[in-house]
C-alpha cells in the first residue's frame, strides 16, 4: 500500500446528491444486487470497487436507469436525486439521464465529426440558442476534457479517427456538454495506455468542482487516487462504504481488507 | 460399353482401391496404425482418389471432344455438290447425325448389316423404326453417315480402354506408393482443395460463359441493325416483314419507371419495418414478425403476377385511375410498380434489419447515456452508422427490380411508349425480351437477335449495380470490424 500517493481526504461534509435506500436488482430470475444503501455526496469523486460480476457496474447503471433498456432487468428499492425519486412515474428517463450522464468502459464516439459528437446532447435538449453558443460549448466541453488542444484544427475529423484515449476523453467532454449534475464513469480507462489514463485520472480530478463522479474501477490504485469515498460490493452486496483513506488503511470488514490486499478477487 | 456404365466402372475401381488401400497401409505397419503417417483411411482415400478423378476428368473431355472431331472429319467428306438449295452444312451434318442413330436403332432391331442397307429405301425404313427424316437419303449422305457410325464406335471403344486404363494406371501409382511414411492426409487434403476450386469455379465459368453467349450475339445484331439506332432512338416497333425501329428507350423508360415506383413503394416501407424489427419490437414479436415477413420473399414472382393482374390492376383502375380521368387500362406501370414494390419489401427490411443490428449496442448507450430518446437515437446514430449498409440493400433491390420479368409481363401491358402518367400501360426490357424470343420469327433477324442485345444491356446494368452495392456494403463492414 506505501507506493499509493493518497489525495487529498478533505471532503467538506457535503449535501448528500443521491440516496439509495435497499436497493434489489433482478435479471430474469438471478438475485444481482440485494440490499444496497449508498449516499453519494455533491462534488465528490465515489469509487465502486470489488471483483467482477459483484454488481457495481449493475449499481451504476441504476443510477441513471440505463437498466430500463435491458428487458430482464428488475429494479427495486428507491434511489433519490436530491430527494426525488427516480423510479417514480412522475420522472422521464430521458430527462435524468440529461443529469446523470455517464462514460463507458470502452470509448463508443459515435461514427460523426468531432464537434458532432460533442454537440449532440445539447442539440437534442435545446440548449442553446445560436451557433455560436453551441460552438461555445463545445469549446468549454473540449477544454474541460484535456482535449482542445488536440482537436481544435480538425472538429470536422470523425471522432472514431482519433487514439483511444483522445476518444475517452471525447466520451468525457460529450458526457459533459450537456452539464449533468452526476457523471458516472464506468472502467473509462480499463481500455487506455498509463498516459491515457493519467490524463483521465487528472481530468477526474478536475471535474470534481463542478459535478459529483462516480466512478467504477478495477484498479484499486485509481480509486485510491481519485476518490474521496470507496464503496466496496463483493457478490452482489454493498460489504463496506466510506472515505478511502478510511477503507485502504483501516478497513472494518475483513473481506475489505482481504480484496484490498489482493487475497480474494 | 456406355459412359454411364464407364462412369459406374471407374467407381467401382475407386471403391475397390479404397478398401485395398487401407488395408494395405494397415500391413504396411504391421496393424499399428500408430505408426503410420496418417490415418488408414487417408491412404485408402488416396488410391480412390488417384483411380476415379483422372479417369473421369479424362471420360468427360472425351465425350465433349469426341463428337466436334468426328463432325469435323465426316463434314470434310461432303462436298458442295452434296449440299441441297438453301440449306447448309451443319444441317446436312445434323441429316447425317439422325441417319446414323436410325442405323444404330436398326442395327438394335436386328437388320442384318446395316452398310448393305439401300440408300433409297432408308427414309421408309427408317419411319418404321420412328426417326422421320426430311427427304430421301442421298448415296453420298448415307456413306457420310456409315463412315460417322464406324468412327464413333471405334472412338468409343477408345474410350473405354483409354478409361478403364488411366484408372488402373491410377490405381496402381497410388498403391505403389503407399507406405509407412507417405504423406497420406496431405495429398488428400489437396485433392480436395482442387475439388473446391473446381466447384467454385463453375459458378465463374458459367458467369463467364453467359456474358460471352450475350456478347457473341449482341455483336451479330449489331451487324445486322445500327448501334446508334438501337442506343439513340426513341422509337420500338418491331415490323416482322423487316424495316422495324428498335429503340431501346422506350423500353429501358418503362424498366425505370416502373422500378421507381417500386422502389419508392419498397424503400420506405422497408426501411421502416427494419427499424420497428431491430429497434423496437420485443423478442416475441420480432420471433415472428420477422418470418412471416420473409415469406413476402418466399412467394413464387408470377403468384405476384396473378394478384397484379386480377387484384391490384382492376383496383387502380376503377378507383383511382377512371375517376381521375388518367386512363381506362389495368395494366399499368403503377400496377407492376405497387406489386413489386411489396415483393421487395423483405428485401430491404431483412437486410437493413441486420445491418442496423450490426451497428454495435455502445453507440445507443452513449446515446441513450446522454439522454436522447429511442426515435432521435435511431434517427442521429443508428441510421448515419448503418446508412451505407442500407445503401446497399437499396442497390441490390432495385437491381432485383430493374431484372423482374413476371410481374412486369401480367401487370405492366405490353405497350412499348414514353409517357408520364403512371396509369398508362407500358413495358419493359425484359418483358420485349420475352415476347420477341417468343415470336414466330427467324433466328437470325434483327427482331429476334436484338432480344440478346437487350439483355446485354440490362446485364450491364445491374451488373453495375450490383458492383456498387458490393462495394458500398464492404466498405461498410471495415468501419467496426
Amino acid at each position: 500500500m506505501n507506493d499509493m500517493t493518497l489525495t487529498e481526504r478533505a471532503v467538506q461534509a457535503s449535501d448528500i446528491k443521491i440516496e439509495a435506500r435497499g436497493v434489489q436488482v433482478h435479471y430474469g430470475a438471478s438475485h444481482a444486487l440485494r440490499d444496497v444503501d449508498v449516499d453519494i455526496l455533491g462534488k465528490t469523486v465515489t469509487a465502486f470497487i470489488g471483483p467482477s460480476g459483484c454488481g457495481k457496474s449493475t449499481f451504476l447503471r441504476c443510477l441513471n436507469r440505463m437498466n430500463d433498456t435491458i428487458d430482464i432487468c428488475r429494479v427495486g428499492g428507491k434511489i433519490l436525486l436530491d430527494g426525488e425519486d427516480i423510479y417514480d412515474r412522475k420522472v422521464d428517463p430521458v430527462q435524468l439521464r440529461a443529469k446523470v450522464g455517464m462514460v463507458f468502459q470502452k470509448p463508443n464516439p459515435f461514427p460523426k465529426s468531432i464537434f458532432d459528437n460533442v454537440a449532440y446532447g445539447p442539440k437534442i435538449h435545446g440548449l442553446t440558442r445560436s451557433r455560436s453558443e453551441l460552438e461555445g460549448i463545445v469549446e468549454d466541453s473540449l477544454r474541460k476534457a484535456a482535449l482542445w488542444n488536440e482537436v481544435k484544427d480538425r472538429l470536422d475529423a470523425p471522432g472514431t479517427g482519433l487514439s483511444g484515449g483522445q476518444q475517452q476523453r471525447l466520451c468525457i467532454a460529450r458526457a459533459i456538454a450537456t452539464s449533468p449534475e452526476v457523471l458516472l464513469m464506468d472502467e473509462p480507462c480499463s481500455a487506455l495506455d498509463p498516459i491515457a489514463t493519467a490524463q483521465v485520472e487528472e481530468l477526474i480530478d478536475e471535474l470534481r468542482a463542478n459535478f459529483s463522479v462516480v466512478i467504477v474501477t478495477h484498479s484499486m490504485q485509481q480509486a485510491a487516487r481519485v476518490s474521496q469515498r470507496t464503496a466496496f460490493f463483493h457478490l452482489g452486496s454493498l460489504v463496506e462504504y466510506g472515505e478511502t483513506g478510511q477503507i485502504f488503511t483501516n478497513p472494518s470488514d475483513p473481506r475489505t481488507e482481504s480484496y484490498i490486499t489482493g487475497r480474494i478477487g | 460399353m456406355t459412359p454411364g456404365l464407364l462412369a459406374l466402372l471407374v467407381l467401382a475401381i475407386a471403391a475397390a482401391g479404397f478398401v485395398i488401400g487401407r488395408k494395405r497401409a494397415l500391413s504396411a505397419a504391421s496393424g499399428d496404425s500408430r505408426s503410420l503417417h496418417s490415418l488408414p483411411g487417408y491412404y485408402g482415400q488416396s488410391v480412390a482418389l488417384f483411380a476415379a478423378v483422372p479417369a473421369l476428368v479424362f471420360l468427360a473431355g472425351w465425350l465433349v471432344l469426341q463428337p466436334l472431331l468426328i463432325d469435323m472429319r465426316v463434314g470434310a467428306t461432303i462436298t458442295p455438290a452434296d449440299i441441297p438449295q438453301g440449306s447448309s452444312q451443319s444441317l446436312v451434318m445434323s441429316d447425317v447425325r439422325r441417319i446414323a442413330d436410325g442405323l444404330d436403332v436398326l442395327a438394335a432391331r436386328g437388320a442384318p448389316d446395316t452398310a448393305s442397307l439401300d440408300p433409297a429405301t432408308l427414309r421408309s425404313r427408317l419411319a418404321e423404326a420412328g426417326i422421320a427424316l426430311g427427304n430421301d437419303v442421298k448415296p453420298a449422305i448415307f456413306d457420310a453417315a456409315t463412315d460417322y457410325r464406324a468412327r464413333a464406335a471405334k472412338g468409343r471403344l477408345a474410350m473405354t480402354v483409354a478409361v478403364i486404363a488411366l484408372s488402373a494406371a491410377g490405381f496402381a501409382y497410388a498403391f505403389s506408393r503407399i507406405t509407412p511414411a507417405f504423406r497420406a492426409r496431405n495429398v488428400v487434403e489437396r485433392f480436395i482443395k482442387a475439388l473446391l476450386i473446381g466447384a467454385s469455379s463453375v459458378a465463374i465459368l458459367t458467369t463467364l460463359g453467359i456474358v460471352l453467349s450475350l456478347v457473341f450475339e449482341t455483336t451479330h445484331f449489331f451487324r445486322l441493325y445500327p448501334a446508334r439506332e438501337f442506343f439513340l432512338s426513341l422509337t420500338w416497333n418491331p415490323q416482322f416483314r423487316g424495316g422495324s425501329d428498335l429503340g431501346i428507350w422506350p423500353l429501358l423508360w418503362g424498366t425505370l419507371y416502373v422500378s421507381f415506383i417500386a422502389l419508392l413503394v419498397a424503400v420506405p416501407v422497408g426501411i421502416f419495418a427494419a427499424i420497428y424489427l431491430a429497434e423496437y419490437a420485443g423478442r416475441k414479436t420480432r420471433a415472428t414478425a420477422k418470418p412471416l415477413l420473409e415469406i413476402l420473399a418466399g412467394i413464387p414472382t408470377i403468384v405476384y403476377g396473378l394478384f397484379a393482374l386480377i387484384t391490384v390492376g382492376p383496383m387502380l383502375r376503377d378507383y383511382l385511375a377512371q375517376p381521375l380521368g388518367l386512363g381506362s387500362s389495368s395494366s399499368s406501370v403503377m400496377t407492376a410498380g405497387l406489386v413489386m414494390g411489396i415483393m421487395l419489401i423483405p428485401f430491404v427490411s431483412s437486410l437493413s434489419d441486420d445491418i442496423i443490428n450490426a451497428v454495435p449496442q455502445a453507440m445507443r448507450d452513449g446515446s441513450y447515456g446522454l439522454g436522447a430518446t429511442q426515435s432521435e437515437t435511431v434517427r442521429q446514430v443508428i441510421l448515419p452508422a448503418a446508412l451505407p449498409g442500407i445503401v446497399g440493400a437499396v442497390l441490390l433491390a432495385a437491381s432485383r427490380a430493374i431484372g423482374e420479368t413476371m410481374i412486369v409481363v401480367m401487370g405492366a401491358g405490353a405497350a412499348a411508349k414514353m409517357d408520364l402518367n403512371p396509369f398508362e400501360a407500358m413495358t419493359t426490357v425484359t418483358v420485349k425480351i420475352v415476347s420477341q424470343l417468343t415470336g414466330d420469327t427467324e433466328f437470325a433477324s434483327p427482331e429476334t437477335l436484338v432480344a440478346f442485345a437487350l439483355g446485354l444491356t440490362l446485364f450491364v446494368f445491374t451488373l453495375g449495380l450490383n458492383i456498387l452495392a458490393l462495394y458500398i456494403v464492404r466498405k461498410y463492414r471495415e468501419q467496426y470490424e
